[in-house]
Order: structure tokens, then C-alpha cells, then sequence
């Protein structure tokens, strides 16, 4: 599913087909015509064929419509806002977040909190992240503000829990190292815009 | 009413017949759920029933056990006698009114050499039998809806009354005509008399048409689910029912569906008689099932009407066409 | 700061065609802030000298660039903050700041609270017109307490400058950096200022003046709170949290006596431990100056505290059959004054060594001038040009007194002397102005008679003072016998008199507890009536003065004690040890009396689950208020206290540097005859090895003991000569006990006399002392 499906908000031009009414009967004679017709018709053959045509492309046809759930999973769209993820690097495999706090100064419902620490290699270490998932209301603005595209929504959304506050740590997060290749770029809210490149204004390099 | 060459109908044999005849359709009911859910799936492009047992065959039984460790629950107001004993009736009358209905030929157990007719009891007057049976099953919901002090429980067995009392002049009136024909209220007389292969819907489709609209009204089936409607009165009767009372209910309108596909075969598609190369108990098991697959698929197919259009339904269309039809035919009898 | 501002020395200058008044003599810049007019300017510190480093605050006036922060308002001034040149200077000044500036806001500890992130944003900068090869700057560690990031530096200076102008130390300056040199051509392509700033900018780094890796300073960390980026900032704090993510409680400094106005810092602990701890002291810097002790002394706090139902009656019991209660000077005027009520309605009685001897000191001195109180302050102390020290370790006693001491030589053209008889290296080098007298131990009064003799009005003074400083040999004699050089010294002296006008006297320590404290007061009264000197005393430590002004204390302890934070029978204590848990100072609400004479509110920064001693008052007396601080309308208004809630109390500065904490107290004046003084006897100097009581700077008692960034420990210190012949550790023999410690260096110590802590009051050195602050001792080894 591309984001372009979900872009395109011009719904007043798709294909709608016009239903054309025939006018209800007012007097006894109209009516009986109608029952004789209705009855006669073989609409009610319609139906029936209708329903017998989908069973046979169901079962012969290869038509079946059933994902099952939850062996299968329908791909969502990448604004979905589901239980976030935090990415690392793909180069190094460091994780990305700086450890700057934006998240969780920003989150309205106040539920990702951290801790930081000055590290040996003189940076700034983010020793343990939570996001308590009781609270969060998948807002999507920690995703947003992240300056790092650190924090994003996966697409795991699946939420339902032992318990009322469920919280998640980095750890739970974070892209297991062995599966960096599989890391998904994020594409959702506070990605970077298509045009990106051209917001950018050079900076002078003069030596 | 010569059946000369048939066996001496023992009593062994008949209680054997019965025991039969309970067990199997009370499975066949059971197994019903997951055809229909099966088959409703299906004309729906979904999977139905998958998961427990091979292709979810063993969704019945789960419901089975879910249904029988269910906690039964009696509502405070309820009138208590009354409301234990209607999920019996419906599932009491059905079973009785194919007592008298030709369920599979009739055949021997070696060995024994105990003869097990087709019929558990072939009275003379069967289809009256029968009729009348399914008639009083009618008290099943009307009582049950009565007494479980709900409103959607009264106003379910305010509609059981009109359906069913309505439809029963249908049903009566539509196979009148092929009882004239035949003119005998014996099913076994209705089969000898297509032995030769002719059906008697030949002679009378606009009875037939009729018999069967009007056996959907009899077993509550779509189009004329009108008594546990959950859009309109929740579930109608079976509001306050739950685990095996419930399941009583549900067993007793499965045998009825499939008592109306065995009178509809046997009266009008040629009974159990054989056919071509087909042997007879093939021909009315799959007449049998094809009229339970045919309840079904109108089911997936068509919507549900309205009280009012139902009533409207039987009076000013069926029953006038019942009545014409056997006057027609009782003219082209005297005729003949 | 509540100078009076009166019609005569306000002038009247136009700034962008509105007419406003402003202080005769006042930078315009300040003029601006207190007319809460905004000029751009990074570089300048009120109560420091203006270093022109940043040349942001540029103005016109009178149709001229200027410099706000180092020009001076004249009468009918018209000044223009924006014209088209100086927001170009500026634009392009922030454009070079930006330069090879790290993108690191993200992480950077200054979180939003940047000066540099501010100013590129106020002037809008969105593109970079300049550039220059960048030169590897190292992050490194100063101290214990101080972490430098260089690349964040801009070298505004503003930490060099407050650390020789307001501290006193000078322990950093800027040093080369050795990256690449500026390209000439962009003096032609570029503003004048902006250039001019630029080369500057990009030759300096700022690093520990004594050429070595790390400061020799006080560790006052005054220097973290005035940097505008995330470059300095305590060791403790590098990276734990976001500014926006600690709640700002305004309070009060707890060690020392000058109790600076701070505010803690809080946020939960950790993800899984949702209590609160504070994470740093922050303060007004512009307005106030903190000292080691008041900015990393914070984390004493009685963590974890319940009700202890069966410990509270047992305390109850104990304040039933107490015969004394003893306490020290960390409490609050309000805990005070229930003491005091329990003094006088149950009959126990108060003993406090700790600020008795300066409870005294100050009825004696009240005696003999007629005035109540002191009557200089800290404040007033930074305005005066001419300051004498005598009776206190300044640099260990008295960070604020410091302060001013070196204000006043740095801003006002001021001079100082500097009595005592512990020599000190870091006074002399506050300026050029400063002398100091490192006299024996008993020539106390000579100095006063000394101080007498160079500043008083010979007129004034008594015929018998005057035969009496004659005898003695006159200035040249009393020169001589404090340990000057009177040739030197008088040949000096006109020097240092001049155009000076506001004499300030700082009393220390010492003189209370001096044997002839009695005299010394007299002749502190003689110099403020003859010279015209203001005075102002230190109160030993936290809030002595409050305690001072509303006990009334006894003399000694007797029978069953009870004590607060000090040793007793049955001890209340707030360090988590004692008998029945009490609310250390960061848990309590309440006013403290500070140096400045100043009844200053402080708040609760961290919750407190136990009971306090409010709670006792309500089962031992009748009419004890439900909170804590309905105590502070029952202040004695008899002895200079206000009858005001606690609510009402202000704590803040405002625009213009007006202080809006709390009240003054109220002062006393009644007119007194000359004070009759004594003539003091030269049998009473000590020989020998001699002890003085003093803690190493930062550490005043054992709540600063506790804070794990206070690092100083507790032993003797002593000057590097003395060390040498001292060894490791050494017993020491008073005459009524032995004290075993480790022998410490201090390097800006001069002479034989070592100080031993008193901070530890388990080690009891009050008792050891026997009620004075030097005594004679026998070194042994150990
Ligand atoms: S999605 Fe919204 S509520 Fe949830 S953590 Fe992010 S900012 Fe907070
Ligand atoms: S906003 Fe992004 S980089 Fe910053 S702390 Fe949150 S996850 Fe990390
Ligand atoms: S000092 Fe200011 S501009 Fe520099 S990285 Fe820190 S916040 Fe950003
Ligand atoms: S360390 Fe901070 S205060 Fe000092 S010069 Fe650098 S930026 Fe200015
Ligand atoms: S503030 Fe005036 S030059 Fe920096």
C-alpha cells in the first residue's frame, strides 16, 4: 500500500453510480403490478446466483477473502500509529536516539520517561527509556518532534495486555541487532518530507 | 397400502428405528451449525469454522461442550416451570413428527436379522401426523417467550403465533392438492406413487412453491427469521436462554428443517425411490441435503422481511394461490 | 540593593524617543534592563566589569556606536537600540558565534536555556555567510566539580570575569587556542565589530589559569551558572537531565550565614523510583553569587522518612523530663522560635555553643553603640570602597563577605585591609589596595586601635584613646605590632585613601569568642561613631542570627538533653541518625535571618513523610499552630521581626537588581555616649602550635558533610611549609582532650597556626576549644 492511495483525499471524484428509484405505487392496481413483478422477476434468482457465483470463486476460484489472523496480518499503512519501535543506525548499529528529551516533553499524556547519563566515550547515553503504553494514546508527536527519526510507530499493533500499565523498555523497543537488515525506514508522521532537499540552504565551506 | 413383500415390522425394530432416528438427527442437527456456518462462509468468500478439528470440524463439538457447561440460568421473574419445559416441547415435537416421516429406507441388520423399516411408524395418516406435530411445536417458543418475563421474550412469542398460525394454513392448504392425488396421508403411499419415476412436483410445482415458502416460515429460517430477529427483538424467544435450554431450541428448528426437507422429497421429489443408476437411500439423502443446502443458501442470499409484509404475504398471496391450486386440481382430477 | 532612589541622582535619558530615568553613573545597559527595555548582550555580568567580549550590546547614543554595557548614562542621553549598521554588526556576529558552533543542542545540557540559541533566533539567523577550518577542542574536567566542554565555548568571558571579579579566585582565563587564523579578506567583506570579535574570538579558549589541567579555585561553580551555553556545567550534572524537566523551588542557601537566594532543581529519581531528588542549585546570577557550599551542599536531605508513632511519643516523653535542649544554627527562625517558646513556658533551657558566644558579642556590641543590629550588610558591604576585615578566616568563614571584599576592589576602585592572624595568598591578590596584617593571636584590639588610629576623626576621639594610641607608638607602633611594615605601609596608604568615601568593617568569627570580646565591642562602636565606618558582622553559620535574635540562650547544658541535630540524651536529627527523624533544611518550609539582616523565605524541595517539630509543639503545648509556618507571624516583633504570613513573603529580584525577599529587619537606633574602651594587655598572646577552629571552604556542618559533591574532608589544615613538618596525621593535645586527624594541605594558608574542622559534631572540637577559636596545643605524632 503506497502512501499515495492515502494522499489522494479528492474522494468527490471517484465512481459513484447514481441509484435510479423507481417511484413507489399510490394506488391498489400500482401496487398489485409491483408484487406481480417483483415476484415474477427473477430477481430473487439474482441473489441466489449471486451468492452461489462468489461461493464457487471462493472455493474454486481462489477468491477467498479470510485473512487469518493472526498467522496472517493485512499490511498497514505506514501513518498507522501502532506501538512504536526505536531504530538504529544502519551503518553502525548504534542506536539513534540522542537522548535529547524531546519525546518526552512532548508526549501529551506524559507517559515516556528516561534516564540519561555522561557516558565513556564522552556522550550522552540514554541508560533506560519507557513508554508506559497504559497511557499513551498514539498521538504520534514523539514520533514527530524526534529529531533523529528514533522513536517511530511499527506496525505492531496488537496492544491488549496483562495489565493496566504496560510498560515497554528500550530494550523491548529497539531493532534487535541481528535484525538491523530488516530494519523498516519510517515513513509516517515527522519523516522527512519528499521535497526535503530543496528546504535545505548550503552552508559556506570556504577552506 | 400393500406392502406385502416387505418384513414383519418388529417392535425391536422400531425401537431400534427411533433410537436411530434420534441419534442421527440429532448429530445431523448439530453438524447442521457447521454446514451452515460452512456454507454461509463460503457464498460469503470467507473460511468459516477453521480452527478446531480439521477444517474446524470439531467447532461442533466445542460448541457442544460450551453449550452444555454453560451455566443455566433461569431469570428471577421468570415463571420457572413454564421456561424449563419449552426448550422440550420444540425439541420433543420435532423428533415426534419424524416418527412417522420415511427417514432411510428400510434394511435388515444381518445377523440378527432384525428388520429396521424406513418408517418408525408408518400410521396411515402420516402427513396429517406430522403436520400436526410441527403445529404443536408452536408452543415451544410461544411458551417460552411467555414465560421468561422479558419483553423481547413476549413480543418473540407474539410473532411465533402469527407465523406459525398463519403459515400453518399454507402448509396445509399447499399439500392438500398432492394428497388428493395420491390420496392416501401415508408417506409410504406419496413414494409408491412416484415409483415410476415421475415426481409429483411435475404435477404440482405451484404446490410445491408454496410448501416451501412456507416451511421457512415453519422453521423460522430466513426470509422469515421474524422470531429471534436480533435487529428488532434481540433474539426474540430465546432472549433469556442460555447453554442446553437454548440448545434444545436450536436442535429442535435443525430436525425441523430437515423434517420439512424429507416431506418436501418424499411428497414431492420422489421419495426414496430409485433413480437411474442411483439407489433410492442416495437419492433421498441427497434430496434431503440439498433442501437443508437450499435453506442456507437463501439464507446467504436474501434479506428478511417485515411482520407486516409477512402477514401480507400469507393472506393475500399464499393462501389465495393454496386454495386455487387445489381447486384447479380437483378439476383436472374430475376431468381425468 | 534598596538603596534609596532619590530625585537627585537619577538623570533622564531617551531610548527609541521615550523618555525614561536611570541611576547617575549607570551603564546604559542596565539603565535599559531596568526599564525593562531589551539590548541584545551576552558578555556583560551587573556587579562585574564590562569585557566587551561579544559586542552585541552595541547602541547609538548620541549618534554614536557604543557599547551599552560599558558606557555610562548622561543627562538628556538619546539612544537607539536598532539602527540598520548595528543589526547587521550584530546579525553577522551571531553568524560567527554559529560558526564551527557543534550542532549538539539536541544533547546539550543547556537545553533551551541557551543565550547563544536565543540570540540567533531574536536575530533571525537562517544562513551562514562565514566560515573557517575547525580546531579539535577538548572536553576536559577542571576540578571535582567542573566539567568544560570547549567546543561549546564562545568565550564570552563571563566566567573569567565572574571568577575574578565576583569570586575572587581568578582560577581560569582565556589561553590560546592555536586554530587556524582568520582570513584577512574578511575584514573588508564584513562588519567592523563583528570582525574585530571574530579574530578574537577564534584565537581564545578558556582554561585554568595556573597553567596546569585543573583550577586551584573554591569550587564555587559560579562560573557554570553565568556560562549562556552548555560549555561549563558540574561534573555531577553532564547529561542527567533537560533544564525543562526540573522544577524550580526558590529557597534559601543553608550553610553559610549569607544565605543566598538558590533554587533547587527537582525531578524524579530514576523510571522505577518516582521520588523526587534534586538534580542542581541554580541562582539569579546576575544578582547573586553562591559559594561551593550553597551550590553542591544540597543532597542532605532525611530521605525515606514514615511516621514513627512509638519514636514521637517516646519524644514527647523526652522533651517532658528534658532539662535542656540543645541545637545549632541549621534551623529555621520558626523551629527557633518554638524552642524558645518552650523555653519559656516549660522552663528548658538553650543551649547553643555554636552561636552563643555571638549572641553575646552582639547585646555587647548593642550595648556600647546604641544600635540594635549591625548596620551594613552584604549589599551595602559591594557598594562601599573601602573595606577592613578583622577576627575572620574570609575565605572560609564568609564566601559573601568575600565576595564583597573583592567586589569592591575589582568594581568600586576600592581598597581593603585584611587582619588576621592566619595568613591568607588569595586576599592580597583581590588588588592592588589590599593589605593584610597577619598579627599574633591576642592583638585583636591593637588592630581595632590600629584602625582607630589611620581612619578615625581625631577630634572624636577621647583625649585618653589618643595618649593611650601614642603610647603605644601611634600608627607607625600599632603598623609594626600587627605585623605590617609601617614604612611601606603609611607611604601607601594616602594612595589608598583616596576619593574613597564608604568604609566598611567586617567583624568575623574570632571577636566572639575572644576573651575580651567586651572591649572589642566597644572599640567596633568607637570606630563606627569616630570613622565613620558601617558594620557588619558574620554570623558564625546558617542561621545563627535568627537564633541569635530570638533565643535567649544559656550559657551551659544541664541535666536530661535533648538534641536537635546535635548530640543530647535523646536526639532529634535530621541526618537520619538520631532517636525521632526530623525534616532536614531542603524538607522545610520557613525564613531564615541572614548575614544581610534580611528575614528570607525558604521552600520545601523535597517531600518529608515523618514528623517535624511542629508536630511536638502540638502535644506539648496549648497553643501551637497547625503548620509550621504559622510560626512566622509569631516572630518577636519586639526584636526587629514583622508579624507577617509566611505567603506574603516575595523571594525574587527583580529587573533592576532589586532584591524582593522577605523583609529587613527592623534596627534600632538610640543615641550613646562615646564608649569608654579599654587598654588591652599583651600577656594574653598564645605560643607555641597553635589550632584555630575553621572548616576548609564549603563545609559548614554535617549537612554539607553529607552532600556527595562537598568533597573537603575533615582534618587539620595547614600551610604547605607546616605540612611538610607535620607528616600525614597527627594527635593533637588540647588541654582538655586529644583529637587524632590527618594533617591536610592548603595551599593558599600562609604561617604556623592550623585550623581544625569543626563540621563533623560527633568529633565535639566545639568542646574541645572550650568556648574560644584558638587554643594552645601539643602536636604529637602518630
Ligand atoms: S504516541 Fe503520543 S501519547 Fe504515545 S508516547 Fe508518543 S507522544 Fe506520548
Ligand atoms: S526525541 Fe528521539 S532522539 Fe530525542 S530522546 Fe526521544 S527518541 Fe531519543
Ligand atoms: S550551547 Fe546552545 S547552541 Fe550550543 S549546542 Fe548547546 S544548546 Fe545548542
Ligand atoms: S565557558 Fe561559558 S562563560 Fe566561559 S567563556 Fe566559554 S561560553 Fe563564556
Ligand atoms: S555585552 Fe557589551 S560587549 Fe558583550
Amino acid at each position: 500500500m503506497s502512501l499515495e492511495q492515502f494522499k489522494n483525499r479528492n474522494v468527490g471524484t471517484q465512481n459513484y453510480v447514481k441509484l435510479d428509484l423507481a417511484h413507489t405505487p399510490t394506488t391498489g392496481w400500482g401496487q398489485f403490478k409491483q408484487v406481480v413483478g417483483r415476484t415474477f422477476k427473477p430477481e430473487l434468482f439474482v441473489g441466489l446466483w449471486v451468492t452461489f457465483r462468489e461461493m464457487g470463486n471462493a472455493l474454486v476460484g481462489g477468491k477467498m477473502h479470510t485473512t487469518q489472523y493472526p498467522f496472517e496480518k493485512l499490511p498497514i499503512s505506514p501513518r498507522y500509529r501502532a506501538i512504536h519501535d526505536m531504530l538504529r543506525l544502519m551503518e553502525s548499529g548504534n542506536y539513534r536516539c540522542i537522548g535529547c528529551g524531546l519525546c518526552e516533553k512532548i508526549c501529551i499524556s506524559n507517559c515516556i520517561s528516561m534516564e540519561t547519563k555522561y557516558d565513556e566515550n564522552q556522550r550522552k547515553e540514554v541508560s533506560e527509556y519507557t513508554i508506559n503504553f497504559g497511557r499513551c494514546i498514539f498521538c504520534g508527536y514523539c514520533a514527530e518532534v524526534c529529531p533523529e527519526l528514533a522513536i517511530v510507530h511499527g506496525p505492531r499493533y496488537e496492544t491488549a495486555s496483562e495489565q493496566r500499565a504496560s510498560f515497554s523498555l528500550f530494550e523491548d523497543m529497539l531493532t534487535p541487532i541481528d535484525k538491523l537488515n530488516l530494519q523498516q525506514e519510517y515513513d509516517g508522521f515527522g519523516a522527512i518530507s519528499p521535497n526535503a532537499d530543496e528546504n535545505i540552504k548550503p552552508t559556506p565551506l570556504a577552506y | 397400502m400393500d406392502s406385502t413383500m416387505l418384513p414383519e415390522v418388529t417392535a425391536v425394530g422400531v425401537i431400534i428405528k427411533a433410537v436411530l432416528i434420534l441419534a442421527v438427527i440429532a448429530a445431523i442437527a448439530g453438524f447442521g451449525t457447521y454446514i451452515e456456518r460452512k456454507i454461509l462462509a463460503f457464498m460469503q468468500r470467507r473460511l468459516g469454522p477453521q480452527h478446531v478439528g480439521p477444517y474446524g470440524l470439531l467447532q461442533l463439538a466445542a460448541d457442544g461442550i460450551k453449550l452444555f457447561t454453560k451455566e443455566d440460568i433461569i431469570p428471577q421473574h421468570a415463571n420457572k416451570i413454564i421456561f424449563a419445559v419449552a426448550p422440550v416441547i420444540t425439541a420433543a415435537t420435532a423428533f415426534i413428527a419424524l416418527a412417522a416421516v420415511p427417514v432411510f429406507p428400510g434394511f435388515t441388520i444381518p445377523l440378527v436379522d432384525v428388520y429396521v423399516p424406513s418408517i418408525a411408524s408408518d400410521i396411515n395418516v402420516g402427513i396429517l401426523f406430522v403436520l400436526g406435530m410441527m403445529a404443536a411445536g408452536l408452543y415451544g417458543p410461544l411458551l417460552a417467550g411467555m414465560a421468561q418475563a422479558n419483553k423481547w421474550g413476549i413480543l418473540g412469542s407474539a410473532r411465533t403465533a402469527i407465523q406459525f398460525l398463519s403459515y400453518e394454513v399454507v402448509t396445509g392448504l399447499s399439500i392438500l392438492a398432492p394428497i388428493m392425488m395420491v390420496g392416501s396421508l401415508s408417506f409410504v403411499d406419496f413414494n409408491d406413487y412416484q415409483a415410476d419415476g415421475t415426481w409429483l412436483v411435475v404435477y404440482q410445482p405451484v404446490a410445491f412453491v408454496l410448501f416451501l415458502i412456507a416451511g421457512f416460515a415453519e422453521t423460522n429460517r430466513t426470509p422469515f427469521d421474524l422470531l429471534e430477529h436480533e435487529a428488532e427483538v434481540i433474539s426474540g424467544y430465546v432472549t433469556e436462554y442460555s447453554g442446553m435450554r437454548w440448545g434444545l431450541f436450536f436442535i429442535g428448528e435443525y430436525a425441523n428443517m430437515i423434517t420439512i426437507g424429507v416431506i418436501a422429497s418424499v411428497v414431492f421429489l420422489g421419495g426414496y425411490n430409485d433413480f437411474w443408476i442411483f439407489p433410492g437411500w442416495l437419492m433421498i439423502i441427497g434430496k434431503i441435503a440439498f433442501s437443508f443446502f437450499f435453506m442456507l443458501w437463501v439464507r446467504a442470499a436474501w434479506p428478511h422481511v417485515r411482520p407486516d409484509q409477512l402477514m401480507w404475504l400469507c393472506w393475500k398471496v399464499l393462501m389465495p394461490l393454496a386454495v386455487i391450486n387445489v381447486v384447479i386440481t380437483g378439476l383436472v382430477m374430475m376431468i381425468i | 540593593m534598596s538603596e534609596v532612589q532619590t530625585v537627585e541622582n537619577m538623570v533622564s535619558i531617551t531610548i527609541d524617543g521615550k523618555e525614561y530615568k536611570a541611576k547617575e553613573g549607570e551603564y546604559i545597559l542596565n539603565a535599559a534592563r531596568a526599564n525593562d527595555i531589551f539590548i541584545p548582550a551576552i558578555c556583560y555580568l551587573t556587579r562585574c566589569s564590562p569585557t566587551l567580549a561579544c559586542r552585541i550590546c552595541l547602541v547609538e547614543a548620541n549618534g554614536k556606536q557604543v557599547y551599552s554595557c560599558n558606557t555610562k548614562v548622561k543627562e538628556g542621553m538619546e539612544v537607539t537600540v536598532n539602527t540598520p549598521n548595528i543589526l547587521a554588526e550584530r546579525r553577522a556576529m551571531m553568524e560567527v558565534y554559529d560558526v564551527n558552533h557543534p550542532l549538539q543542542c539536541g544533547v546539550c545540557d543547556q537545553s533551551g536555556e541557551c543565550e547563544l540559541q536565543n540570540y540567533t533566533l531574536e536575530l533571525q539567523v537562517d544562513s551562514q555567510s562565514y566560515s573557517i577550518p575547525d580546531t579539535k577542542r577538548e572536553t576536559s574536567d577542571w576540578s571535582s566539580v567542573l566539567h568544560y566542554d570547549a567546543g561549546l565555548c564562545i568565550v564570552c568571558e563571563r566566567c573569567t570575569t565572574v571568577c575574578k571579579d565576583m569570586i575572587g579566585d581568578a582560577a581560569i582565563k582565556t589561553t590560546k587556542r592555536g586554530g587556524a587564523s582568520l582570513d584577512k579578506a574578511w575584514k573588508d567583506e564584513m562588519p567592523k565589530d563583528a570582525y574585530a570579535m571574530w579574530n578574537k574570538l577564534q584565537k581564545s579558549v578558556i582554561a585554568p589559569s595556573n597553567g596546569t589541567g585543573s583550577t586551584d579555585c573554591s569550587d564555587c561553580g559560579e562560573c557554570i551558572a553565568v556560562c549562556p551555553v552548555g560549555a561549563l556545567v558540574s561534573r555531577d550534572f553532564v547529561y542527567t537531565s533537560n533544564a525543562w524537566d526540573l522544577r524550580k523551588i526558590p529557597a534559601v542557601s543553608a550553610h553559610s550565614s549569607d544565605g543566598f537566594q538558590i533554587y533547587y532543581e527537582v525531578k524524579p529519581i530514576s523510571i522505577d523510583n518516582r521520588d523526587e531528588k534534586i538534580y542542581r542549585v541554580t541562582n539569579e546570577w546576575n544578582y547573586v553569587s553562591l559559594d561551593g557550599s550553597a551550590r553542591f551542599g544540597y543532597d542532605y536531605e532525611n530521605r525515606g522518612v514514615t511516621k514513627d508513632k512509638k519514636a514521637f511519643d517516646l519524644a514527647i516523653e523526652a522533651f517532658k523530663k528534658a532539662k535542656t535542649i540543645r541545637f545549632n544554627s541549621m534551623i529555621t527562625n520558626e523551629e527557633a522560635m518554638m524552642l524558645q517558646t518552650l523555653k519559656e513556658k516549660m522552663g528548658i533551657k538553650l543551649y547553643n555553643p555554636e552561636v552563643r558566644a555571638f549572641q553575646k558579642f552582639l547585646t555587647l556590641y548593642a550595648d556600647a553603640s546604641g544600635h540594635s543590629l549591625y548596620t551594613s550588610s552584604m549589599e551595602d558591604s559591594m557598594k562601599s570602597d573601602f573595606i577592613v576585615s578583622v577576627g575572620g578566616a574570609l575565605r572560609n568563614d564568609s564566601p559573601g563577605l568575600k565576595y564583597a571584599f573583592n567586589n569592591v576592589q575589582k568594581m568600586n576602585k576600592g581598597a581593603g585591609l585584611y587582619f588576621h592572624p592566619v595568613g591568607d595568598t588569595l586576599i592580597p591578590s583581590f588588588g592592588k589596595s589590599v593589605s593584610t596584617f597577619t598579627h599574633k593571636v591576642g592583638l585583636e584590639e591593637a588592630t581595632l586601635y590600629l584602625v582607630l588610629a589611620l581612619f578615625s576623626d581625631q577630634d572624636k576621639l577621647d583625649s585618653s584613646v589618643k595618649d593611650y594610641i601614642t603610647e603605644l607608638g601611634g600608627k607607625e607602633g600599632l603598623i609594626d605590632l600587627v605585623g605590617g611594615d609601617s614604612k611601606k605601609f603609611i607611604k601607601g596608604f594616602d594612595k589608598m585613601m583616596k576619593k574613597k568615601e564608604r568604609f566598611t568593617l567586617m567583624v568575623g568569627e574570632d571577636y566572639y569568642y575572644h576573651d575580651r570580646a567586651d572591649n572589642l565591642a566597644k572599640l567596633i562602636a568607637l570606630i563606627e561613631q569616630t570613622a565613620g565606618f558601617n558594620v557588619v558582622m558574620n554570623p558564625p553559620k546558617s542561621n545563627a542570627l535568627g537564633v541569635a535574635i530570638i533565643c535567649d540562650l544559656d550559657d551551659n547544658a544541664e541535666g536530661y538533653t535533648v538534641g536537635y541535630n546535635e548530640i543530647g540524651d535523646f536526639r532529634l536529627s535530621a541526618l537520619g541518625d538520631g532517636d525521632l527523624d526530623i525534616p532536614a533544611f531542603n524538607q522545610q518550609e520557613g525564613t531564615v535571618t541572614n548575614l544581610s539582616k534580611r528575614v528570607v523565605p525558604t521552600n520545601v524541595a523535597l517531600d518529608y513523610g515523618g514528623y517535624e517539630l511542629n508536630d511536638l509543639m502540638k502535644e506539648l503545648i496549648d497553643d501551637a499552630p497547625e503548620e509550621t509556618i504559622d510560626w512566622t507571624k509569631r516572630l518577636p516583633t519586639d526584636r526587629g521581626y514583622r508579624a507577617v504570613e509566611f505567603d506574603s513573603l516575595d523571594n525574587y529580584y527583580d529587573n533592576a537588581g532589586n532584591e524582593h525577599r522577605g523583609y529587613l529587619l527592623n534596627v534600632l537606633f538610640e543615641e550613646r555616649d562615646t564608649p569608654k574602651v579599654e587598654k588591652f594587655y599583651d600577656d594574653t598572646l598564645l605560643d607555641g602550635d597553635i589550632v584555630y577552629r575553621c572548616n576548609p571552604p564549603r563545609q559548614f556542618n554535617d549537612f554539607s558533610a553529607k552532600a556527595h559533591q562537598i568533597f573537603e574532608p575533615f582534618g587539620l589544615y595547614v600551610s604547605s611549609s607546616k605540612a611538610e613538618s607535620l607528616g600525614k596525621k597527627v594527635e593533637v593535645v588540647f588541654d582538655n582532650g586529644t583529637i587524632v586527624v590527618d594533617v591536610i594541605e592548603d595551599k593558599k594558608m600562609e604561617g604556623d597556626i592550623m585550623a581544625l574542622s569543626d563540621f563533623k559534631s560527633a568529633e565535639n572540637v566545639y568542646g574541645l576549644f572550650d568556648g574560644s577559636r584558638y587554643a594552645s596545643v601539643t602536636i604529637k605524632e602518630v
